[in-house]
């Protein structure tokens, strides 16, 4: 099985999750569990780094969709970096960046938050 | 000739050893007694007797090899023959006294008569001796053959020692020699008694009596068949030899089991524990067979509690499982249901050690449990042992005594043991139950693929200027691809093409959820973008939060070649015309998404006028996303390339060749996803 990993630290007020490997059905439960833990703890800024994922299929896109309001209601968000441009395409197409906001690189979606 | 007397069968051994008793019977008949003034009669005659006794014991042998499972019959029988040797031996002393001179007048009748009931003490004789050598060979890991073999040879040798004696007193003292010998072998061979211990206690009880009572009989025959009583006088005509082998099976008798009623009577107090174990043992060898042949775990968990309460000499057994939280109680034995599943509970919800090994519990900390019973039948001690899978604890076995008898750590082993055997029962049933569920769950899958097939047009619309293909490809698992026509009246035909994120049983139920609001909306003649927009209004009340379709919604006039259509996050359209391919790819949020911005608003729409040899691709991405065995993805360029470098005659080509340019990219890896493809051609030159 293609193999996933996240791995999420704290930076400053918000919560960076590094994704690792392949985003599909079968491993997007354990991105779900990483917000579930976060919005247990009551962290709301989530950004999510896109730099080691290698795939992403329509089920890891809807984790996302699944956790934002959540976020947004309490005054939180869920903001995305480091995008490669295969994976942007697919979040494009899906019209995301209607939705959420992408950033070249982590520390601007951090400072987004902090500003 | 041993050999050749083994191998042949029992009839034929009967068979020769009548032939060789008739042939003694007739020359006893003849020759009625021994005398030392024929040594030549004398010599035949030991001769004819020795050898037809001798095949006779291999008919004997035969029989009782074939009872060599069962001492307890062998010894019964010795017993009995060991008896009647008594009885003749007694009645024919008593009845004939001193008067040995009797027999010297005595006429055809008598001397018959005589020769039958030295037949039958010579025939319960060897019989006996028989009997002792299927004892020997008992439970015998070595072989034992050579000090038995030794032993007979000297007895044979003994037997016609005595011949010699009687002929010439000078060769008293090789008789004496080969005596003494004969009894040393005797006593090493009587101490031959392993078997004793693999008997239950009451066969050794039973074996004590026997043994005792055949001892005493043998002692009490040799020593009236002494030299000078009446008996021998008789059985000395007979046959010196043969009296003098008698003497000796009497000895090794007496010898033999004495022995095994001391042995007997020391294994005695082991016996008890003895049985247990092996009661424990045979019991755990049919669990074993159980778990492999009974499937309902039920029935097993019965035998298991039942036999725990027998071999633990428990007055109660019972099994519960651990269920996510509750105490699921399985089976009990000796015990109300009620108290049984109290006692569990209150064991194992008061016990503040892990339950994971096993656990004897003293009176007084049961006491505490059983107070809180409604009905407390006091139990002195109980067991509790896990039922341990992987390490993880999926239920107990409990055990009780009511009687004074605390458990020992013997116990506590045992009713362990038959844990491990109901956790390995468990996790069987477990694995059936499994095995059962997923055969149905794919029977459902394959009654789900097929709805989606139903669901999908069974053909496409035919059209004088339109060439339409459509291709649909479910992977292994149902998905959530769809696609249909619908005909919109005044030549115009509507075409959606959608897919529903995520696999499996949950996207063919959004698909056919999908289809029924595609089916009606199409029906009210909109525009393609107010129809995405009415279709996202009803799924975002409908779907779950992660849960999204991407679907293209069109309408082409079959008159003018106008292509209006509009497109909620689905892959890009390809269009080729005038030989240049071109994505079209009008902005549009996927369906379902509830992102807090207006979805109306993001959705726009396109229009194209067709001319002839135009070509139309729809597709969902399980084209573009097939993956080959790098993990690399077939992708949106090589799509395009194939489109861009087409010239077949007809789209049905076209699409035979773009899934032959899939297949083989992808060869070796599974599809993962459906495939749908839907292409359009114009062919009309207005």
């Amino acid at each position: 099985m293609a193999d996933f990993n996240i791995n999420v630290r704290g930076v400053g007020s918000v919560d960076v999750i590094d994704l690792h490997g392949y985003l599909d059905a079968h491993t997007a439960p354990d991105l779900e569990n990483a917000f579930n833990r976060l919005i247990n703890d009551g962290k709301y800024k989530v950004v999510v780094n896109f730099d080691h994922l290698k795939y992403i299929s329509s089920a890891g896109l809807g984790v996302f969709m699944a956790y934002v309001e959540t976020m947004r209601d309490n005054k939180g968000d869920i903001k995305f970096s480091n995008m490669k441009e295969n994976v942007y395409n697919i979040f494009d197409l899906l019209g995301f960046p209607m939705l959420y906001e992408f950033f070249e690189k982590e520390h601007e979606a951090v400072n987004k938050f902090t500003d | 000739m041993i050999s050749y007397l083994d191998n042949i069968d029992s009839a034929k051994k009967m068979i020769y050893a009548f032939y060789a008793l008739g042939v003694l019977f007739v020359f006893k008949v003849i020759y009625p007694a021994v005398s030392d003034t024929n040594i030549t009669l004398w010599v035949l005659n030991e001769l004819i007797v020795f050898t037809s006794f001798f095949v006779l014991s291999f008919s004997f042998d035969e029989y009782l090899g074939s009872k060599s499972n069962y001492p307890i019959t062998i010894i019964l029988t010795a017993g009995i023959l060991t008896g009647l040797l008594f009885v003749i031996v007694s009645v024919i002393s008593v009845i004939f006294a001193e008067d040995v001179s009797y027999f010297d007048s005595a006429g055809v009748i008598s001397n018959i008569v005589i020769t039958l009931f030295s037949f039958l003490i010579a025939a319960s004789g060897i019989f006996i001796l028989m009997a002792f050598k299927g004892l020997f060979y008992l439970r015998q890991k070595k072989d034992p053959a050579s000090f038995y073999y030794t032993m007979i040879i000297f007895f044979i040798l003994s037997g016609i020692s005595t011949s010699l004696k009687e002929i010439d007193a000078g060769m008293n003292y090789v008789h004496d020699a080969i005596f003494v010998v004969t009894i040393l072998l005797i006593l090493v061979n009587s101490v031959r008694v392993a078997w004793i211990a693999f008997l239950l206690k009451k066969q050794k009880i039973t074996l004590l009596g026997i043994s005792i009572i055949i001892c005493a009989l043998s002692g009490i025959t040799f020593s009236s068949t002494l030299s000078g009583s009446v008996f021998y006088e008789i059985l000395f005509r007979f046959s010196p030899g043969l009296t003098n082998i008698l003497n000796l099976i009497m000895i090794y008798g007496c010898i033999y089991f004495g022995v095994v009623f001391f042995t007997a009577l020391f294994h005695l107090p082991t016996a008890e524990a003895f049985d247990r174990k092996a009661q424990e043992v045979s019991s755990m060898m049919d669990l074993g067979k159980l778990i492999t042949q009974v499937f309902d775990f039920r029935e097993l968990a019965e035998t298991i509690t039942t036999t725990t309460t027998k071999v633990s000499n428990s007055d109660a057994a019972w099994l519960v499982l651990q269920n996510s939280e509750a105490l699921d109680l399985v089976s009990v034995n000796g015990i109300g249901y009620l108290e049984a599943d109290a006692l569990a509970n209150a064991v194992c919800n008061t016990e503040n050690r892990d339950l994971t090994e096993p656990v004897i519990l003293a009176p007084a900390a049961l006491r505490n449990y059983q107070s809180k019973n409604p009905n407390p039948n006091f139990y002195k001690s109980l067991s509790v042992a896990p039922l341990k899978v992987h390490g993880k604890v999926s239920g107990y076995l409990f055990a009780a005594r009511s009687r004074d008898v605390p458990y020992d750590e013997e116990d506590k082993k045992a009713i362990s043991a038959f844990a491990d055997y109901a956790a390995l029962a468990v996790e069987n049933a477990k694995l059936i139950q499994e095995s059962i569920e997923k055969e149905r769950m794919e029977k459902e899958l394959d009654v789900a693929r097929e709805i989606q097939y139903k669901i999908l047009p069974r053909e496409t619309p035919k059209c004088e200027t339109l060439d339409i293909s459509a291709l649909f490809i479910p992977a292994f698992e149902v998905g959530g691809d769809y696609y249909d026509f619908f005909c919109l009246g005044d030549k115009k035909l509507g075409f959606v093409i959608a897919d529903v994120s995520g696999k499996g049983i949950s996207a063919a139920f959004v698909m056919a959820e999908v289809k029924g609001i595609f089916e009606s909306l199409s029906q009210l003649n909109l525009r393609p973008a107010e129809i995405l927009r009415r279709v996202n209004e009803i799924l975002k009340k409908s779907l779950d939060k992660k849960t999204f379709v991407t679907a293209i919604y069109g309408i082409i006039d079959t008159n003018t070649g106008i292509l209006n259509f509009s497109r909620a996050g689905h892959t890009p359209t390809l269009i080729r015309q005038n030989g240049t391919v071109q994505k079209l790819t009008p902005p549009g949020l996927g369906l379902g998404f509830d992102g807090g911005i207006n979805f109306n608003d993001s959705i726009k729409e396109l229009e194209i006028k067709l001319n002839f040899n135009d070509i139309v691709i729809l597709y969902t991405d399980g084209i573009t996303e097939s993956q080959n065995e790098l993990n690399e993805e077939f992708g949106l360029n090589r799509l395009e390339k194939i489109l861009e470098e087409d010239n077949s005659a007809s789209i049905d080509r076209l699409s035979n060749k773009i899934m032959t340019e899939v297949t083989t990219f992808s060869s070796g890896k599974s599809q993962h996803d459906d495939i749908t493809l839907v292409i359009f051609k114009w062919i009309s030159k207005n």
